[in-house]
């Protein structure tokens, strides 16, 4: 074992990650200064059908202000829980909620003895993400012990990845929602790599002890290091819900923020605009929603901005501070005194983890259509940029929208149904698009059958209201409801004129000047005609009748 | 312990200047990196003869960092002790290492992989049982707020 110590570690573009990895102030880096054009992060968003909370500006001209003068420079590392059967390193089940401390083996709490064994799944989803955030891949990477004590680690030792990852230097495009600017960034990710949970702490409520719950250690992580490219809270929030949108396309998580398989830190710095040097760099943790990491983002770039503008820049540390949700600002955690030293070196118990470049192939062929193509091809297909964030938002919504495109279905009618009617629909119900009875080929049957006027467009969304809940077809519907929609001129035109012929008074009226009463008898003729009266026939035969008569 | 301590003396060695040549790199990586070369984790130890000697051990620090409790006559004789170990060992420096191909880690295979089937300890029950502060359902610990 000794014999490991003296091996030369392999220098390589990694030792270059000083900011993400040792958490320290940051060291000058040659990079350009990106100018980007700041789009205002003004208006108080309206609510919209994304199904992200957007945040609230509070104070954002102030912000404005500020980001006159000053550049905020944010990376984000994002720690994903996999969606493995079983633990990293022990065949432990992978379960969230399980009773306390039932899910352990001697592996996983660190027995004397115990060896880790590395899950197939694991590498298999690791590079699956790699290959998603256009990575290179390490064919040959290594595990590290990751050396600290706390009552959450039982080996002593974090199993996790330091100089050789499984993959690197990759990026990931998003679109910045229309009511923030607009537009799309592309931000560079250093690097993935894979490592274990710890266990869980929780705080008693005396006081005076605390309890840990091990059922969490040893689940896999994937890490996920962000380049420092962000510029503001919206990119950061953007860029979080992308790494969400991703790892749900994928299935390599459930992404979600609230039960902790999804993890993001916010690593924050602001710097006079034109200053090449980076500011110090402050962690913010403890956020459990994308509309959270925004708002902790404005508030720690006013807090370090007020600080530059009084003279006290240096009042900023290098420090984790924790977002209060409560008070709406970030605190300090206590200030760290010198830096954490974690002493890595390579786990002696695990092999180099080596991928054929067959088996990394055959991955990428197999990679579902990531969000980013899909916003791409709604895009091309015609969609209006709103429409094509919503849809593609949600991998099952995407998959039924392609389903009824496939159908045949008008692409424009189809998101229209899908972002009003059925969107309301599953909010109302608290469902997900896989638990409508609505199949993909009904709802093509719906638009058909509304674009060749069989029915009207006001029946259909009558109906659709059944189709979602009960099923059914759309040609049974018509036909045990009798919903075909009337389109024949004659009989169309002897209802209007028994119409007339009852509502001498309001005939009378619309005679003399009142004009809105067209509105009174194509809403009668519609009632006699249980609404089936095709609507732009009804009105034209309507006036000819009110106007000529006489 | 002593293979232990002298783990920890290696890991934790101040920063060197790591003095890279163009010949180790592999040819992939990519030229418009720049190298960062105060690095208090990559350790490098390289048999140029321009390197110098290990530091002699910070033991206070190495115990402390290593929960070890140490008291000072101990500090002086593990010290010693120490260095004689990194001493013996720094023989290796000798080795000209410089037209062999760095290595991740020693050994020739990689793989030994575990299917993703979940499997439940039996003898949890003893496990827990084994642990003095185990409370019924939570390990009860002190309260900790800060990492190290």
């Amino acid at each position: 074992m000794s014999t490991t110590l003296f091996r030369t570690i392999q220098p390589n573009h990694f030792t270059l990650l000083g900011t993400a990895l040792f958490r320290t102030r940051r060291t000058t880096r040659h990079i350009s200064v990106r100018c980007l054009n700041q789009t205002a992060t003004t208006q108080e968003p309206k609510p919209s059908s994304q199904p992200r909370t957007a945040p609230k500006n509070h104070g954002s001209n102030k912000l404005d202000e500020i980001l006159r003068d000053y550049e905020a420079v944010i990376g984000i590392e994002t720690h994903v829980q996999l969606s493995t059967s079983t633990k990293a390193f022990c065949s432990c089940p992978n379960s969230y909620g399980s009773h306390p401390n039932t899910s352990i083996c001697p592996v996983c709490m660190g027995l004397p003895g115990a060896l880790p064994v590395l899950s197939s799944k694991v590498v298999d989803f690791g590079v699956r993400l790699g290959l998603a955030l256009n990575c290179e891949l390490s064919l040959k990477s290594k595990f590290d012990r990751k050396q600290y004590f706390y009552p959450d680690l039982p080996k002593g030792y974090q199993i996790s990845q330091f100089d050789i990852p499984i993959a690197s230097g990759g990026y990931v495009d998003v679109d910045i929602p229309l009511e923030f600017g607009g537009g799309h960034r592309r931000f560079g990710i250093t690097r993935v790599h894979m490592e274990e949970d710890a266990g869980k702490l929780l705080h008693s409520d005396s006081g005076d002890y605390s309890q840990v719950d091990l059922n969490r250690a040893g689940v896999p992580l994937l890490e996920i290091v962000s380049e420092p490219d962000m510029r503001s809270g919206i990119e950061a929030a953007e860029y979080g819900s992308e790494m969400q949108r991703i790892v749900r396309y994928l299935g390599v998580s459930n992404g979600n923020m609230q039960e902790g398989s999804l993890r993001c830190d916010v690593n924050i710095s602001i710097r006079p605009i034109g200053q090449a040097e980076f500011g110090t760099k402050v962690e913010i943790k403890n956020l459990n929603a994308f509309s959270a990491m925004s708002r902790a983002i404005d508030y720690e770039i006013t807090r370090q901005a007020l600080l530059y503008n009084q003279g006290q820049a240096d009042q900023i540390v290098t420090e984790t501070r924790l977002w209060d949700e409560g008070a709406q600002k970030t605190v300090t955690m206590r200030k760290k005194e010198g830096l954490a030293d974690y002493r890595y070196f390579p786990e002696p118990d695990l092999p180099e983890v080596i991928l054929a470049q067959e088996y990394v192939d055959s991955i990428r062929a197999s990679l579902p259509e990531l969000p980013e193509a899909k916003r791409r091809r709604y895009e091309d297909m015609g969609l209006g940029i709103q429409d094509v964030l919503f849809i593609a938002n949600d991998v099952s919504v995407a998959e039924y929208f392609d389903e009824v495109i496939s159908k045949g279905a008008d692409v424009k009618s189809a998101a229209n149904w899908l972002m009003s009617d059925i969107a309301a629909y599953l909010k109302n119900e608290e469902l997900s698009i896989n638990d409508v009875k609505l199949t993909p080929q009904e709802l093509a049957e719906l638009i058909a059958a509304i674009k060749d006027e069989t029915i009207s467009g006001k029946i259909g969304k009558q109906i659709l209201f059944e189709l979602l809940a009960k099923g059914g077809t759309v040609q049974g519907l018509i036909k045990e409801k009798d919903l075909v929609q009337i389109t024949d001129p004659v009989e169309i035109e002897k209802m209007i004129m028994k119409v007339i012929s009852e509502s001498p008074k309001q005939l009378e009226q619309y005679r003399s000047g009142k004009t809105k009463l067209q509105g009174f008898f194509a809403g009668q003729v519609m009632k006699m005609s249980k609404g089936k009266a095709n609507p732009a026939l009804l009105n034209k035969i309507l006036l000819e009748k009110l106007n000529a008569k006489e | 312990m002593a293979t232990r301590a002298l783990l920890a003396v290696i890991s934790a060695s101040p920063p060197r200047i790591i003095r890279i040549k163009a010949s180790t790199f592999p040819s992939s990586s990519s030229s418009s990196l720049q190298f960062q070369r105060h690095s208090r984790i990559a350790r490098c130890f390289s048999s140029d003869s321009n390197s110098s000697v290990l530091q002699p051990p910070d033991v206070s620090r190495l115990a402390e960092t290593a929960r070890i409790s140490l008291t000072p006559s101990e500090i002086e004789e593990c010290g010693a002790k120490i260095r004689q170990v990194i001493d013996w060992f720094g023989q290796l420096q000798q080795v000209d290492v410089n037209s062999v191909e760095p290595a991740i880690r020693a050994e020739m295979e990689g793989g030994n992989l575990r299917e993703d089937a979940p499997e439940t300890f039996e003898n949890r029950e003893s496990i827990r049982a084994s642990i003095p502060s185990f409370d019924e359902v939570y390990l009860k610990v002190p309260k900790v707020l800060n990492k190290e």
